[in-house]
C-alpha cells in the first residue's frame, strides 16, 4: 500500500513534470494506435454491416415468410395476409411473386426469325407497388424513367444489369439487352403467353437482387404467367419500433402460420456467408490491430526504457534512501497507464464524435454495399483494455529492468 | 550504544590480474551520537568504506553491525527497509528527484514508512524550516541552488530521524561559504544527538567531527 502511494506520487509527477513534445508525442502514439485497433476492423466489420443494414433496410425486413421447404409457394397467401393484419405490432410488409421469364427487346427490329435475339433470362417480380415502396423504398432506386403505378397496364420496372450500359462493368458475367431507355418495348415470357411492356423506369441498387430484377404490377404478373392463385412467393414484414423479432415470429408460428409457409427473423434468413464474411473481416481487423498494437507497445517500451535508464541514477538513490523498488516499477506503470488512457479517450472522441458520424454520413461507396465504421461501445471496450493492458507491460518491463540493477552501480553510473 | 561496529571488512572489484583490492581488514566502531569523519586521499577507500556502512554495498568478507544487528546477513529487501527506518544519506550531489518539489522530495520516505500524507508534509516543511528553506516548500530541485539543494538533501536524510545520518562528501560541489553552511548545519544536528559519519576531503570541515579516521590504500592508519 505505502509502494502504491510513493509509486502514485512518483508516476503523477513523471507525467505532470515531463516535457510537454514528449508527452504529446508518446500520446499521439496511443491515439493512432487505439485509431488503427477500433477503426481498421471497424471498417472491415462495417463493410459487411452496410451490406446487412442494405439488405434489411431495402429488401427484407424485419419478418420474412417464404414458402415451405416442400412448397414453391406460400400456401394461402390471402389468409396468411388477413392473420398478419391482425397484428399490432407489424407496421407494413409487401407480397413479392416470382418466376424466370425470358425478356426479347428487339423483337420489332429484328427483320427475320434467323436474326440475332436480344433477349435475357430474368427474375420477373410482381409486386403491389404501393406496399414495395412503402416497405423497402423501390422508388428512390429508380435512376432513368419513373416508378411504376398499379393503375397502369403494361408497365415494368427494369433491372440495371439487364441494360448493357450499366453492365459492362461485368464483362460477360450475365447477359443484358441493347441500348434499352425508358419508353422502349420488351416482350416477357414465350410463345403464347409472351407479352409486350414498356419500360417505365431502370432500377438500380447494391443489392443486387433489385438490379437483376423486373417489376411488373402484381395483378400485370399473374395475367403474364396465368397465376389464378394469389399465392406469393415471398412476403416481406416491417414491425413497428422496438418490436421482439423473435417472439413475433414465434407467435406467428404458434398461430399455425408455420404450416403454410416458412416464418424466420431477419437474423434467422441472413445467409451465412455474410455471417462468415463479418466474423473473417473481424478477425483481419484484429490481427492488423495487432500489429499496431505490438508496434505501440514496442514504442511505449522504448520510451519507458530511455526514460527509466536517463534516471537510472535517480532510481539507484531512491532504493538507497529506502524507497521499495515496487513503488518505482509502479510509478513508470502509472506513467504508461496515463499515455494508455489520454491516448485512447482522445482516440474514442474522434471515433464515436467525429469518425462514425462522418462515415454514416458519407458511406464508403463499395460495390456491393455503403461501408460504414462500426464500432459497438462493447467492442472498442475490449480493444481499450487489451491495448491498456498491453502498455501497463510495457511501461512495468523497462522499469522492471532497470530497478533491478545493483543500487550502487546505479548511483555511480557504474555499468 | 554502539551504532556501527565493523569487524575486518573487505572489499574487492574484478577478479585474476585485474582484482583491486579496495578495503584490506577494516574494522571500527562508532558510538551513539558521534561525529566522526572518515579523510583521506582519492583512492584511499573512504567512499567504499561509507557504502558498506550503510549498507549500499556489500563487503567481499567481514561483518557490519548496525544497531546490535548483523545487516551484512539481511536480504537486499530487508536491507532496503533497514535503510528506510534508521539510515540517512547525504550525497555529494545532492541526488533530488528533479520532478518531485522540495517538500515532496522530503516526504517520499515518510510516505514510503506509512506516514499519511498530511503527517508527511507537515514534517517535511518542518525539516526544511529546520535547515533554513522556508521559502522553498514547492520549488523544484532546479530553481535551488547547489547550496539550496544540499539542504533539502539533508532535510530529506533527517526527516525520517535516523539513527546514523551518512554524508559523502556533501560539500564536495558547494563555494566555500555553502559549504560552510553545510558542515555547521551537520555539527548542529549532531550536538542535537545525531550520530553522523562524514567522507570529507577537506582538513577544515574535519575539525567538527570528534574522531576523524584516516585512510591509506584501502586500510585506516590512524
Amino acid at each position: 500500500m505505502n509502494a502504491l502511494k510513493v509509486g502514485w506520487l512518483l508516476g503523477l509527477r513523471q507525467i505532470q513534470r515531463a516535457s510537454w513534445w514528449t508527452t504529446g508525442l508518446i500520446i499521439s502514439v496511443m491515439t493512432l494506435t487505439f485509431l488503427n485497433l477500433v477503426a481498421i476492423s471497424g471498417i472491415l466489420v462495417g463493410i459487411v454491416d452496410g451490406a446487412v443494414r442494405s439488405a434489411y433496410e431495402y429488401s427484407l425486413g424485419d419478418i420474412i415468410i417464404s414458402p415451405l421447404d416442400t412448397e414453391n409457394r406460400i400456401l394461402q397467401t390471402p389468409s396468411l395476409i388477413r392473420t398478419l393484419e391482425t397484428y399490432p405490432e407489424i407496421k407494413k410488409y409487401s407480397v413479392r411473386h416470382s418466376t424466370n421469364a425470358l425478356v426479347e427487346a428487339n423483337f420489332r427490329e429484328r427483320r427475320n426469325l434467323r436474326g440475332e435475339r436480344d433477349i435475357v433470362m430474368a427474375n420477373i417480380v410482381g409486386i403491389d407497388p404501393v406496399l414495395e415502396d412503402n416497405m423497402v423504398s423501390l422508388s428512390e432506386f429508380v435512376v432513368e424513367g419513373e416508378y411504376i403505378s398499379d393503375t397502369e397496364d403494361g408497365q415494368i420496372l427494369l433491372g440495371a444489369y439487364f441494360v448493357d450500359r450499366y453492365a459492362e462493368q461485368f464483362g460477360d458475367i450475365f447477359d443484358s439487352l441493347s441500348d434499352i431507355v425508358p419508353g422502349d418495348i420488351v416482350r416477357i415470357g414465350s410463345g403464347e403467353r409472351a407479352r409486350e411492356f414498356t419500360v417505365k423506369g431502370i432500377v438500380k441498387s447494391k443489392r443486387d437482387e433489385v438490379s437483376l430484377s423486373i417489376y411488373m404490377p402484381e395483378r400485370e404478373f399473374r395475367r403474364t404467367f396465368g397465376r389464378l392463385d394469389h399465392d406469393a412467393n415471398l412476403i416481406v414484414v416491417r414491425t413497428q419500433p422496438n418490436t421482439n423479432r423473435v417472439e413475433l415470429r414465434d407467435a406467428l408460428k404458434a398461430s399455425g402460420l408455420d404450416r403454410q409457409a416458412k416464418i424466420q427473423t431477419f437474423e434467422d434468413a441472413l445467409p451465412k456467408f455474410l455471417t462468415d464474411i463479418r466474423d473473417t473481416f473481424n478477425i483481419l481487423g484484429l490481427l492488423v490491430g495487432s500489429i499496431g498494437i505490438v508496434v505501440a507497445s514496442i514504442s511505449i517500451f522504448i520510451i519507458i526504457f530511455i526514460n527509466a535508464l536517463s534516471r537510472r541514477r535517480h532510481i539507484g538513490i531512491l532504493k538507497a534512501i529506502g524507497i521499495d523498488p515496487r513503488a518505482i516499477e509502479i510509478a513508470y506503470v502509472i506513467q504508461a497507464s496515463g499515455y494508455a488512457l489520454v491516448g485512447s479517450f482522445l482516440g474514442a472522441l474522434i471515433i464515436y464524435l467525429f469518425l462514425v458520424p462522418y462515415f454514416n454520413a458519407n458511406p464508403i461507396d463499395f460495390p456491393f454495399s455503403d461501408g460504414v465504421l462500426l464500432a459497438e461501445p462493447l467492442g472498442t471496450f475490449i480493444r481499450f483494455a487489451v491495448l491498456f493492458l498491453v502498455t501497463l507491460v510495457a511501461g512495468f518491463l523497462p522499469a522492471w529492468m532497470i530497478v533491478r540493477q545493483n543500487t550502487l552501480s546505479a548511483i555511480l553510473g557504474r555499468k | 550504544m554502539i551504532r556501527i561496529k565493523a569487524n575486518n571488512l573487505h572489499r574487492e572489484f574484478g577478479s585474476g590480474r585485474t582484482k583491486t583490492h579496495v578495503l584490506r581488514g577494516v574494522s571500527l566502531q562508532v558510538s551513539d551520537g558521534e561525529f566522526v569523519g572518515i579523510m583521506g586521499r582519492s583512492g584511499a577507500g573512504k567512499s567504499t568504506l561509507l557504502y558498506q556502512l550503510s549498507l549500499l554495498d556489500k563487503p567481499s568478507e567481514g561483518e557490519i553491525f548496525l544497531n546490535g544487528v548483523e545487516v551484512s546477513l539481511l536480504s537486499d529487501h530487508e536491507q532496503t527497509i533497514f535503510r528506510l527506518l534508521h539510515l540517512g544519506f547525504v550525497f555529494q550531489d545532492y541526488a533530488l528527484v528533479p520532478d518531485l518539489t522540495a517538500s515532496e522530495n522530503v516526504l517520499i520516505p515518510l510516505l514510503m514508512r506509512g506516514i499519511d500524507y498530511e503527517t508527511a508534509n507537515k514534517t517535511a516543511e518542518d525539516c526544511l524550516d529546520a535547515v533554513g528553506l522556508d521559502q522553498r516548500y514547492g520549488h523544484l530541485p532546479g530553481m535551488l541552488s547547489g547550496g539550496e539543494q544540499q539542504r533539502v538533501s539533508i532535510a530529506r536524510a533527517i526527516a525520517g530521524k535516523p539513527d546514523i545520518l551518512f554524508a559523502d562528501e556533501p560539500t564536495a560541489n558547494l563555494d566555500s561559504m555553502s559549504g560552510k553552511q553545510v558542515i555547521e548545519l551537520l555539527t548542529k544536528l549532531n550536538r542535537e544527538g545525531q550520530t553522523i559519519v562524514l567522507v570529507t576531503h577537506e582538513k577544515e570541515y574535519s575539525k567538527n567531527c570528534h574522531r576523524v579516521i584516516k585512510m591509506d590504500d584501502g586500510k585506516i592508519v590512524s
